[in-house]
């Protein structure tokens, strides 16, 4: 039995042996640059120095996973990533689904053009520029504070960026404000594949312009969706640098820094590459498990799924 | 069907010739250029090189050095161009990605990063290219080459300061600002304590609540963005009366270091901040602005007074400078806590021996980098790098004292842009060099803004006014003379990466960072309780480890081991 199918494997192999050669340089080139680097994590378990060679380097074995795990500083960062990139991944998808679903109705094709274009841009901007805009308008006389006071909301400026509970806001708005044009590009296209003649059927049978985005344009969506929500999990603990970087200050960084920043002072700053790479695999197994789990339930759930 | 199968198996092998073809392209054009140039040598008809610079230090536009008046005269000299980069971002993770892709540029700048460096063994040792190549090195560096010896006993790198002979700067470096206009309307008082700084900010704000529209600010620093937070913590020290050593305060006589975080010195310092917010003159935003608004501020002329290094804000002194209007300019005052307390803004004679330039182990042709070194640390080319061109940028008088003859040749050193054009910026600082205080051989200042003739000359008529209202010639006379402290400073001592004593630096400074801006924030009648809790958290932290450790080596560095 065993036998046969590896027979019928080679056979199938034969007869494919085109398809076969071709896919060589692809399989070469992700084990090149996607195999061949976790040849890296053995720097976490050593005391690492750059300039020896492999051998001459000094095994540390659970040493660095037991400083990252033992620090009190890492739980506090891990839970701002966690809670970030939350904050980013439901806000991201909820307004970036609702903006395509809002655009979609539109029938003025102009204005249609010109809210996606203004809406898409800041995703263009870099982050130090956008982080200087943040900056502008929440300082103490920023036009957020200007507005507020004189629409009588607030007595006197607050300080925006001054108070660590008001940063995970501010930072989801921020993040919002410069990706959602952009995240609602691949909705819109999925939505152009959705069958107009189902809209037909259901505008003859009376249903409601609300009820036809709730019933053939949001299902329609339903695969795309789970798919990005899948693969948005595995990046759960990738709760972005830059934005937490540069809006970060002393007086939020209970609440700003994350993991990156963390793995940024205590490993790249301080020259300790191995406690950056304990980190780092830790993120990895995280998201594993996160992407296993979201997979798994996705098809459980009998739902498209990433394999 | 056979011409089918042709065509797809040359297809695969493009592709993986393709493939093969990139991988291997980087290492191919390596060895073809250091060829060319390991024929030239060092001599004099030697083909053109472009090699690579990257410096941690103040970022500035990248440039090709024969595009600025001084490169192009060294170029000529010596055929070697440089691609100059600057660090764009954090340093630290510039750093850390540079060795760990072991991708280095010919030569580097370290500024705060040579101590990573070293450890990744970034640089190749020198001693013996000195030896056969560097007969000038020898004769700036000689003197001074026991205090950048790296614990192998090898040279690795230049650093910036070393003098010969010695003259003092005519110009302050650091102190609590003050806006001119502030003293001009109290009719130029003498003020020495924080105390009274406060105080006539304080009197100025309530007279003159807005400027230009916009709210007056008392007074502001640069403690929000990340790496700038020495802003709010080193005041502690220089109102003790101490000259910046860092984060600790050494003892001039036991030489016993003590930490400045958590003192009482700080305690007093950063309570005297939380009184002044509570009247409403510290701008809050001292704590969450990045360094664009800080300067923008600064030059909004809204600001009464801050507290910076020179070099912070040489930008917003420049523009504020170039826009003509005195009374909106600054000026330093070397303010203490008591009125017996003997200050010591400016820097005693010392040598920084941790950062510097360095040829990398990628530099193609270390040979050609050292002459091009030994050429530049020629008093003839030393003047070019500060003075530049006789007749162009400086005169010399009957006398033979340099000095500017006209405007435009002050402005070709002091307009940024003027100065970036011909190079000042880009090859006066960060090059193996003289140190700043140095004397050239026929008695004229080796730094333009050392020869008194030239400071009187770029003296404005407010500049004039002010100094005559308090009767001295240069800004200098304004401070105490520095004492001597041969340990000096003790901030360039070099701690090694990953140990205990930068752990506890890292972790001491963060929980500053946390603490004292919310300190100063909050009401008065909170602080005691907040500086306990601070104290609290402050106190399990290991600081008698480094307290000794600073100790060990400014005591080594005080019986001559550096």
């Amino acid at each position: 039995m065993l036998f046969n199918r590896n027979h019928s494997f080679f056979k199938r192999l034969i007869q494919q042996r085109t398809l076969a050669f071709m896919c060589i340089p692809f399989v070469l080139w992700a084990f090149v640059f996607k195999y061949l680097p976790l040849w890296g994590w053995t720097m976490a378990f050593q005391n690492y120095k750059p300039a020896k060679s492999f051998s001459e380097q000094q095994w540390a074995g659970l040493k660095h996973f037991r400083i990252l795990f033992e620090d009190s500083t890492f739980y506090r960062v891990l839970r701002n990533t966690l809670v970030m990139s939350g904050i980013q991944l439901v806000f991201g998808f909820v307004t970036a689904i609702t903006l395509a679903l809002l655009l979609n109705e539109l029938k003025n094709i102009i204005f249609k053009r010109v809210v996606q274009t203004v809406s898409y841009l800041p995703h263009f901007i870099s982050w130090v520029v956008a982080s200087s805009i943040v900056l502008t308008v929440l300082s103490p006389d920023g036009i957020v504070n200007v507005l507020l006071t004189k629409l009588h909301l607030l007595d006197k400026p607050v300080l925006w960026m001054g108070k660590g509970s008001y940063f995970w806001g501010i930072l989801g708005a921020t993040q919002v404000w410069k990706d959602v044009g952009w995240n609602t590009i691949i909705y819109l296209a999925a939505i152009t594949s959705i069958d107009p003649s189902q809209y037909e059927a259901a505008e003859i049978d009376g249903a409601s312009r609300f009820q036809r985005m709730l019933n053939i344009t949001l299902p329609g969506l339903k695969p795309v969706i789970i798919i990005l929500l899948i693969m948005n999990m595995g990046n759960i603990l990738e709760s972005g640098f830059e934005a937490q970087y540069l809006l970060g200050n002393g007086m939020n960084i209970d609440f700003s820094e994350n993991l990156d920043i963390f793995v940024l002072k205590y490993g790249l700053g301080m020259g300790n590459f191995s406690l950056g790479t304990a980190a780092g695999i830790f993120k990895t197994l995280v998201s594993f498990i996160f992407l296993f789990s979201a997979n798994s339930i996705a098809k459980k759930m009998g739902e498209s799924r990433l394999f | 069907m056979l011409k089918n199968k042709l065509l797809t198996t040359s297809l695969v092998l493009i592709l993986a010739a393709a493939l093969g073809g990139c991988g291997g392209g980087n290492s191919n054009t390596a060895p073809d250029t250091s060829a060319q140039s390991t024929n030239a040598g060092g001599n004099e008809d030697a083909p053109a090189v472009t090699y690579k610079y990257f410096s941690f230090g103040a970022p500035k536009k990248q440039v090709l050095g024969s595009e600025t008046t001084i490169g192009k005269e060294l170029q000529n000299q010596t055929g070697v161009d440089w691609n100059i980069e600057y660090l764009v971002g954090d340093g630290d993770t510039k750093a850390g990605v540079m060795i760990a892709s072991g991708d280095y540029p010919d030569i580097i700048d370290s500024s705060g990063q040579m101590a990573k460096l070293m450890d990744a063994g970034a640089f190749i040792p020198l001693d013996d290219l000195i030896e056969q190549y560097g007969p000038n090195i020898k004769r700036v560096y000689g003197p001074y080459f026991d205090k950048f010896r790296q614990q192998d006993g090898k040279l690795y790198f230049f650093p910036y300061g070393a003098n010969i002979g010695y003259v003092s700067e005519p110009n302050f470096q650091t102190g609590f600002y003050i806006q001119r206009s502030v003293l001009k309307e109290f009719n130029y008082p003498k003020i020495k304590t924080l105390d009274e700084y406060f105080d006539l900010l304080k009197q100025y704000k309530e007279k003159h609540p807005q400027v230009g529209g916009q709210e007056t600010i008392g007074f502001a620093t640069l403690a929000g963005e990340q790496g700038s937070f020495f802003t709010l913590q080193n005041p502690a020290n220089h109102l003790a009366g101490y000259p910046n050593d860092g984060s600790t305060i050494v003892d001039m006589k036991t030489h016993e270091a003590k930490l400045v975080g958590g003192s009482d010195y700080q305690k007093r310092w950063i309570k005297k901040l939380n009184e002044a917010n509570a009247e409403g003159l510290v701008d809050p935003e001292s704590f969450t602005m990045n360094r664009d608004q800080y300067l923008a501020k600064l030059t909004s002329g809204r600001v009464l007074g801050y507290f910076s290094y020179s070099w912070q804000v040489g930008d917003a002194t420049n523009n504020l400078k170039k826009a003509g209007n005195d009374d909106m300019r600054y000026v330093a005052l070397p303010i203490v806590f008591d009125k017996e307390i003997k200050d010591q803004y400016i820097d005693p004679p010392g040598f920084v021996n941790n950062y510097g330039v360095g040829i990398t182990v990628k530099a193609k042709d270390p040979v050609r980098i050292i002459q091009y070194f030994d050429n530049l640390l020629k008093e003839e080319n030393q003047i070019l790098v500060q003075w530049g061109i006789k007749d162009q940028s400086y005169a010399v008088d009957a006398n033979g004292r340099f000095t500017y003859a006209n405007d435009a040749q002050r402005q070709l050193h002091e307009d940024p842009e003027q100065s970036m054009k011909f190079g000042f910026d880009y090859f006066n600082y960060s090059w193996p060099r003289y140190g700043n205080n140095s004397v050239l051989q026929d008695g004229n200042a080796y730094g333009p803004g050392n020869q008194p003739e030239v400071a009187s000359y770029g003296y404005t008529d407010g500049d004039k006014k002010l100094l005559e209202a308090y009767g001295v010639k240069t800004f200098s006379e304004l401070f105490n003379d520095p004492d001597e402290r041969p340990w000096s400073p003790a901030w360039s001592i070099a701690l090694e990466q990953g140990s205990p004593e930068q752990m506890f630096i890292t972790k001491a400074d963060d929980l500053q960072r946390k603490h004292l801006p919310a300190m100063v924030l909050d009401t008065p009648a909170n602080f005691d309780k907040n500086w306990g809790d601070y104290m609290a958290q402050f106190d399990k932290l290991d600081k008698k480890t480094y307290e000794d450790f600073i100790t060990k080596k400014v005591q080594e560095r005080v019986a001559g081991k550096w």
